[in-house]
């Protein structure tokens, strides 16, 4: 019994001093150690647009991090396709291995937030005092939110806005629209400019393409969906005069179907684009290859009988893994991407999308900021900048994408007659309120 | 000494009870269960990242699933924590809050296994309550039982977590694989579950018989204790008698070696006294005086004698410390309380009624203890008007009628021969009253 005794002693003892050793060797190894931080990127633009330099933004904030916190390394797998990214993600998230910040795709923000793979990032705002939310444009960072949370931070965002043909407009001896046009004044000048130019009695030029029923809607006050309640209010009279409004639009075209070339070879007044889309276009040399020889520019959306000119704006997010070993860190870097003026000016200057910061904005405003190469001439940020203090972001609920598959089939049938308006809308709401509350 | 078996294999084989190796069988199962659990979980998720279908797996979960390595690690260890705190929650010599540490343990870890196994088998609840039955000891421990049971079974049900925090279920898991090995692969699932309640059951029964035949080798055993101690008692009263025997004997060898042999030389020398007396008075007169010597030798040897018939302890001792000693000597070796009160006590005792009252002691303990079966026992000493009086009560069975038996008998004997007198009472235990007169005699007769 003794002996034992004696034996067990000595076992807790070197068992004490093994702990001890290990305690030790491993804050040694603490504190020499280079922290190591994991970011998930995509290369290229988020806005489905030509892009040359994909890490541009992307590198300039690291730099940027790195030299403020020398101990610390931040990398990123190179060389993921946009396409790819989500699945990517997702299987780095699977297996335990994702970034410890990440870009988010759009589309599983809702699923990742409520399954916990993204942190909730309120109690690190509420603690971080030099976090200020309203340098923000209120739609991009709404995004980010939910449930009253914020689980990510805006990075760049692209709000769609109205290109207008310009010359086409002054060979008809049409004004530019006005910021506070209306859907009236859009379907008038589409009339006026809808018509046969050549005289082979078929209609060769068009006022709009691409403008659809969605677009509408954000013009006219939205409300088609209520997430929270899962349901869906196709039948409204306001989403009935937003599809009517299309009809009406499409019903000009006589049953012509437009095509982009068309809109290319300025036939076609009006197209919505998004701001990357203009940004990538209008400067030498993409202006060259796609739009021959007409002047574009943009303008509002134009305003339904009960909404205003809002823009939807689509929003690049980047959130915080849950189970990221360095929050603090993670929570620098992101602030680094997505509030840095320096950082937000690169988003201006080398991506495609639009700063989420208003002052960068506002100072590329003042400083006349133009495109920077042959060609070009400047833009008017500041009206852009008012667009995006209105803009409205889309929903983003976890069947909303399906939602609006199944909307966009439906309404492509009353659109072409298969379905009587009224009564197919009613079915849609039907149809769409039983998958989302399925 | 101690042996510490964590091992299975070891312990395996210093089982001996069928319900033993059945608990431990269930252990194995089970520890091939979480093996092949956590495996399916690491080659699925492994397969559903080469598939590239991770995405819309991910879509389909209500919650992040643990990483692959993390599931298989996670379970390996919990399930090994569990085992070590079975172990433990079985050793013999462990205090009361050190079991139920052990068990508070093993329940967590039991949760922490399940988890980690998204709640698919909950088998390992059967394994913990296997656990705690094999303890189970009937006391306080019933509701322990019960309760851990009920925490546990509320705890595992998936759909109560489900409700509560939601896990990723072992059904999306599934999906990946196409309808035929889906089939198979719930029909295993649910296979190893019922494969599961089966050696459970299997192991209650084994227990409940287990528990059945220790009873009744604890009856036979106690049948034999009983048989074996009552030929203890037949053994006792023999040798008892033998001794009483020997005892006879001895004396009637004192008598005869002492007193007949004094006694046969004063008849002879008494004859020849009888013819010197008128031949030769003054010879006679001589052998009177040889006589006389004879006769004080002889009383001489006869005090001898009784002095060597009077017990040990009164030989060495006064009265009241050998009874004491007696009295204290008696309490140890029968474990019985006695309790000895004097209250009054004669100034002066002559040897014999000393011996009595020594003797009527002895006997009356030595009744209460054998005839009473008593635990409790009092002798009192109370001194009126020159009597003594010994009242000796016990808190035995008594006996209904107080047949005097061999040893009621010799004590009124002894008692008759000092003009004493015995009474004895039965009721709610024995009381026996001996009063024995004390008189100022005694005194000169001590002298003599």
């Amino acid at each position: 019994m003794m002996g034992m005794k004696r034996k067990l002693s000595f076992g807790g003892h070197l068992l004490v001093i093994i702990l001890l050793a290990a305690f030790g060797l491993w804050s040694w190894q603490a504190a020499h150690a280079r922290t190591h931080l994991r970011v998930g990127t995509f290369v290229g633009s988020a806005w489905d647009v030509p892009s040359s330099d994909g890490y541009a933004v992307m590198d300039t904030a690291i730099k940027s991090f790195e030299e403020e916190h020398p101990d610390v390394d931040v990398t990123y797998v190179s060389g993921i396709k946009p396409e790819d990214y989500e699945e990517w993600l997702a299987e780095q998230i699977l297996a335990g291995t994702e970034p410890d910040v990440f870009l988010m795709p759009d589309d599983d923000f809702e699923a990742y937030a409520s399954m916990g793979a993204i942190r909730n990032l309120s109690d690190t705002i509420a603690r971080d005092k030099g976090f200020d939310e309203e340098g923000f444009y209120p739609a991009v960072l709404e995004y980010g939110r939910k449930d009253g949370s914020l689980y990510a931070l805006p990075v760049e965002c692209a709000p769609t806005l109205m290109f207008v043909n310009k010359t086409l407009l002054e060979r008809e001896g049409i004004e530019m629209p006005s910021d506070d046009w209306t859907w009236q004044d859009f379907y008038d000048i589409c009339a006026r400019v809808t018509k046969d130019t050549n005289g082979d009695g078929d209609l060769d030029q068009f006022g709009m393409y691409d403008y659809d029923w969605q677009l509408a809607v954000t013009t006219n006050g939205g409300g088609l969906f209520d997430p929270s309640r899962r349901a869906c209010f196709f039948a409204s009279p306001n989403i009935e005069q937003c599809v009517q409004f299309v009809m009406r639009l499409k019903k000009l075209q006589q049953g012509h179907e437009v095509t982009s070339r068309e809109v290319d070879l300025g036939k076609v007044a009006f197209r919505p684009f998004t701001f990357a889309e203009y940004k990538t276009y209008k400067p030498y040399p993409w202006r060259i290859k796609k739009f021959s020889d007409s002047e574009w520019d943009c303008v509002r959306l134009p305003a339904g009988p009960s909404g205003k000119n809002v823009s939807p704006v689509s929003t690049l997010l980047i959130a915080m893994s849950e189970r990221t070993a360095e929050p603090g860190l993670a929570w620098q870097l992101m602030k680094k991407i997505s509030m840095d003026p320096e950082v937000q000016q690169a988003v201006l200057e080398k991506s495609q999308g639009l700063p989420v910061r208003r002052e960068v904005v506002l100072s590329a405003a003042k400083a006349q900021w133009g495109w920077g190469s042959v060609g070009s001439e400047s833009v008017d940020l500041e009206a852009i900048s008012r667009v995006m203090d209105e803009a409205i972001g889309h929903p983003k609920f976890r069947d909303h994408r399906a939602a609006i598959i199944m909307a966009e089939n439906a309404i492509q049938e009353i659109y072409a007659g298969k379905r009587p308006l009224s009564m197919g809308l009613h079915k849609l709401q039907k149809e769409v309120n039983a998958y989302l509350q399925r | 000494m101690m042996e510490i078996d964590f091992f299975l294999w070891r312990s395996l084989f210093k089982a001996k009870s069928l319900a033993g190796r059945l608990h431990q069988l269930l252990w194995l199962y089970n520890g091939m269960v979480v093996v092949l659990f956590s495996g399916f979980y690491y080659v699925t998720q492994h397969k559903i990242i080469e598939a590239m279908t991770a995405h819309s797996f991910l879509q389909a979960l209500p919650v992040l699933p643990l990483p692959a390595d993390e599931v298989v690690a996670l379970s390996w260890l919990s399930f090994g924590v569990l085992f070590v705190c079975g172990r433990i929650y079985h050793r013999q010599d462990i205090t009361q809050s050190g079991r139920y540490l052990a068990l508070l343990a093993e329940t967590i870890a039991c949760l922490v296994v399940m988890r980690t196994l998204s709640l698919s088998y909950d088998g390992l609840v059967l394994l913990v309550v296997a656990d705690l039955m094999h303890r189970y000891d009937g006391k306080n421990t019933g509701g322990l039982l019960v309760g851990a049971m009920l925490l546990l079974f509320f705890l595992a049900d998936y759909n109560m977590l489900g409700f509560l925090g939601g896990v990723e279920p072992f059904d999306a898991y599934a999906a990946y694989y196409n309808s035929s090995v889906r089939g198979v692969l719930s029909a295993l699932k649910s296979g190893l579950s019922s494969v599961n309640v089966v050696l459970f059951a299997l192991y209650l029964v084994m227990l409940i018989q287990n528990k059945h035949q220790e009873k009744e080798r604890i009856q036979s055993l106690n049948e034999q204790l009983e048989s074996a101690n009552e030929k203890l008692r037949l053994y006792a009263a023999e040798a008892e008698r033998t001794a009483e025997t020997r005892e006879r004997n001895r004396l009637a060898r004192e008598i005869h070696d002492t007193l007949g042999h004094t006694l046969t030389g004063l008849a002879a020398g008494m004859d020849a006294c009888m013819v010197l007396v008128d031949v030769a008075p003054q010879k006679a007169k001589e052998q009177m005086e040889k006589l006389r010597d004879v006769a004080k030798h002889g009383l001489k040897d006869v005090r001898r004698s009784v002095k060597k018939l009077r017990p040990d302890d009164l030989e060495r001792l006064p009265l009241r410390e050998a009874l004491t000693h007696m009295v204290k000597e008696y309490a140890d070796t029968t474990s019985m309380e006695v309790k000895l009160s004097i209250e009054g006590w004669p100034e002066a005792m002559r040897q014999d009624v000393e011996e009595v009252i020594y003797r009527i002691v002895q006997e009356g303990l030595t009744n209460a203890n054998r005839h009473g079966h008593a635990t409790k026992a009092s002798v009192t000493f109370q001194m009126e008007e020159g009597r003594l009086t010994i009242a000796i009560v016990d808190n035995g069975q008594g006996c209904k009628e107080a047949v005097p038996g061999f040893g009621l008998r010799h004590m009124q004997e002894r008692l008759d021969l000092l003009h004493g007198s015995l009474s004895c009472q039965s009721d709610k235990g024995f009381k026996l009253e001996a009063v024995i007169p004390v008189g100022q005699g005694a005194k000169e007769e001590r002298h003599d």
